[in-house]
């Protein structure tokens, strides 16, 4: 690489908006740097002025034994790195596994709304809409399990005091059973805040499916939670089955392909997540904000996985996995201090011991 | 603030000395040599972000912190030149039309990665001040002519430089510039450089939107497009031919498959009543009743020789089936065509989302890294973890076949360089 003064030399060209040196100067100056013509493999060398170059080319020394000790070496290092990068690895994920014990024991929650709402009492702001990637796991009650998950985000949410969430799972089983995933987390709340008097207002849907609100048990006083579930179809998909829409359309004549703008691409896709939600048309968040603020994944390390690419332009991302470049496997268990890590990161704080 | 400026003087001293240097550059090819024995990513994004803050923490002026900034990326080195960081607000401010580079771009390239793209200019940067945004111009258009003016040098070492965006938003001076640029790259070996200059994500696939639809609402001419040829095994002008040849043998109308195929699509052809007269536009394929091939046929054809065919006549404008339009139609219109799946994208400064950069492409398997380190602080230490990772996680991914990983291993890799070298070598002894 190159050496102080040669750079001194270019910085102080660039600076002089390239008008200090000439071309052939510059040329000069980078010559000792560059490779030989005749080591790059794709390239046929050709004819350079520099004689050291040249000479070396007239005797095309084959090295095959140094060419194999330097494999060799390179295998070597490679297995050496990835050694003692595992070892790392390991240790972070020990340390970070008890780091997590103790902050799961910290803040634990004891399903008690006070509590949460101690937890980000301080937090300078909050995400309107917080999104949050969810895999399915292998095993049989896989379903079951991402259900409770679903619901006890529901409830952490509603106790922070977060309006809307919205869950992607790939494969999107939980846009099947809505009434029983509605009954589940109704079930949660309840466990979290007792009476349904106090329970916030759920309400629970998907695109293409009608919002689903249980039926004259809206309570006009508490705050209303809406969920929106998402999988992969809403991705790319939904943008594949929009060209087509327009595509029919323009044979027909009814549209130029020169009417589709950014804005028309936005307002198409963000009407299928944000269609008015009945429950409660005095209220003013009745259309869901369609780009979310924190994206929260949950998973080893940060990958969207068929997330809906448009309207995360903006969103802040956090993975609870990633500070341990976790290797666990399927996803990560989705955890309250884990909800809670992202939460105190989007508001730019650190989570310290003892609340 | 003076007594670290000294040490950090003693410690940039120590560094340049040249057996020191020479031991670190030893490392660094070592390393790099060992990446290589792994499996490589083939497509490596970066935002580079935090030029602007390394330079106010560390007290030196805003324009030397983006000099500093540009040098991560492309420091004249190796087989490189450098150009100019430019400073803006925004964190991808940073233009650099750069050939191959040192600390970023030489390690990816050396490691074996094909293609890196980087976010130079958003289109949002044009709201800034008229005089940011010319001195940005200014300096693309210095760097990219006196990129012009090594065209051999390019030839040897270069890669090819691309840039995606919205070009009609420069100006014409740049344009050329920039037009020059790609030309004179565009012959060069298969490491891609993409410069995303000025570009949105968004923008991207608002284009692609409206390049698939005016493809698909121009009216198929009698020689058929390529895609809709390709798709099919056989020849549908043969096809035509043969059912022709027939019809002209036998005489028969049938007039019952013509009023079926009309009155499933008429539906949404009434439209185009008026322009042709009769509703007989017939779409390609995968539509619930049309079939793969339009046969432009004079007249009717026999019923016993295509049972499931509507006839139809041929006067009217046939055009592609909007339901084949897939993923891989829009894939193909994003600005990013023929390059392979992003697999890792690399943002500095711990800021923590992807304004709208690779949007589209970076939502499947890529693995998004947020580095808490500014951009000019950014180099192999801080890159290695990261090429560590996703290496063992690959192998990981590779070792379970339950795993899901779509990557292209080093195998294939090496595979595909010798089918690109022996590809070239064909190549050259056709020229010689």
């Amino acid at each position: 690489m190159v050496s102080q003064r040669d750079r001194d030399i270019l910085r102080e060209d660039l600076r002089a908006r390239g008008t200090k040196l000439n071309a052939a100067e510059r040329e000069a100056l980078l010559k000792t740097y560059l490779p030989d013509p005749a080591v790059l493999p794709s390239k046929p060398a050709r004819s350079r002025a520099s004689t050291a170059s040249s000479e070396r080319r007239k005797t095309p020394r084959k090295k095959p034994i140094r060419a194999f000790l330097k494999s060799q070496l390179h295998h070597l290092t490679y297995a050496l790195t990835h050694i003692i990068f595992g070892i790392v690895v390991r240790l972070l994920q020990a340390y970070h596994a008890v780091v997590d014990r103790i902050f799961a024991i910290v803040y634990h929650h004891h399903r008690t709304p006070e509590l949460i709402r101690k937890d980000v009492r301080g937090l300078k702001r909050l995400p309107q809409h917080l999104s949050t990637i969810l895999t399915l796991r292998k095993e049989d009650d896989a379903l079951a399990a991402l259900m409770d998950e679903v619901a006890e985000l529901a409830a952490w949410s509603s106790c922070a005091g977060i309006p809307q969430l919205s869950v992607y799972e790939k494969t999107g089983t939980l846009k099947s059973c809505i009434p029983a995933l509605h009954q589940i987390i109704t079930t949660k709340l309840a466990s979290y805040y007792g009476t349904p008097s106090q329970q916030p207002n759920l309400q629970l849907f998907a695109p293409h499916h009608p919002v689903y609100h249980a039926e004259n048990a809206f309570r006009p006083d508490n705050p209303t939670l809406t969920i929106l579930l998402l999988s992969s179809t809403d991705g790319r998909e939904t943008i594949v089955d929009l060209t087509k829409t327009l595509a029919e359309m323009s044979q027909n004549g009814k549209l130029s392909p020169d009417d589709i703008t950014q804005e028309l691409v936005d307002a198409e896709i963000s009407e299928i997540t944000s269609q008015p939600l009945a429950l409660d048309p005095s209220s003013r968040d009745t259309v869901l904000k369609p780009e979310p603020d924190l994206l929260l994944v949950f998973g080893p390390f940060l990958k969207l996985d068929g997330y809906p690419p448009w309207q995360i332009r903006l969103t802040e991302m956090y993975c609870t996995g990633q500070r341990s470049h976790g290797l666990a496997g399927d996803g990560e268990a989705v955890e309250y201090q884990g909800y809670m890590r992202g939460l105190w990161h989007f508001a730019g704080a650190q989570m310290r011991f003892g609340r | 603030m003076p007594g670290s400026l000294h040490m950090s003087r003693l410690r940039n001293w120590f560094l340049a000395s040249p057996p020191v240097e020479y031991a670190i550059n030893s490392l660094k090819e070592l390393l790099i040599g060992a990446l290589q024995q792994g499996p490589v990513p083939q497509h490596v994004a970066f935002v580079m972000d935090g030029n602007r803050r390394f330079a106010r923490s560390h007290g030196i002026e805003t324009v030397e912190g983006h000099h500093l900034g540009f040098e991560a990326l492309a420091r004249v080195s190796g087989y490189t030149f450098e150009a100019p960081a430019l400073h803006g607000k925004r964190p991808y401010s940073l233009w650099l039309p750069i050939l191959t580079t040192d600390k970023i771009l030489e390690v990816c390239y050396k490691s074996g990665v094909q293609v890196v793209t980087i976010y130079a200019f958003s289109i949002e940067n044009f709201k800034r001040s008229k005089f940011e945004v010319d001195a940005l111009m200014e300096m693309a258009k210095v760097k990219l002519s006196q990129m012009a003016q090594h065209g051999d040098l390019l030839d040897q070492y270069g890669a090819k430089v691309r840039v995606l965006g919205r070009l009609d938003l420069l100006k014409p001076d740049v344009l050329e510039a920039v037009n020059r640029a790609v030309d004179l790259t565009s012959r060069n070996g298969d490491r891609v450089l993409n410069i995303c200059f000025p570009y949105t994500s968004r923008d991207e696939i608002t284009s692609a939107i409206r390049d698939t639809i005016s493809d698909y609402s121009t009216p198929i001419q009698q020689s058929r497009s390529a895609a809709a040829a390709s798709r099919t095994p056989f020849s549908e002008s043969h096809i035509v031919h043969h059912i022709r040849t027939q019809t002209l043998g036998s005489k028969t109308h049938d007039s019952n498959s013509d009023t079926e195929s009309t009155s499933s699509s008429s539906a949404q052809d009434e439209d185009s009543f008026s322009r042709n007269g009769r509703s007989n536009r017939v779409y390609e394929s995968g539509s619930s009743f049309s079939s793969s091939t339009t046969l432009h046929l004079g007249g009717q054809q026999d019923p016993k020789d295509s049972p499931p065919r509507p006839a139809n006549e041929s006067d009217s404008p046939v055009y592609l089936s909007p339901e084949t339009i897939s993923r891989q139609t829009l894939d193909d219109r994003m600005l990013t065509k023929d390059t392979p799946p992003l697999d890792i994208l690399v943002r500095t400064s711990g800021v923590e989302r992807l304004s709208d950069f690779m949007l589209w492409q970076a939502h499947e398997n890529t693995e998004i890294v947020f580095l808490n380190v500014m951009w000019p602080e950014f180099d192999l230490w801080h890159f290695l973890p990261v090429m560590l990772g996703w290496q063992r996680r690959i192998s990981k991914s590779r070792q379970d076949p339950n795993a899901e990983g779509n990557f292209a291993g080093d195998d294939e890799s090496s595979g595909d360089d010798l089918e690109t070298m022996l590809l070239r070598q064909g190549g050259k002894l056709k020229d010689i």
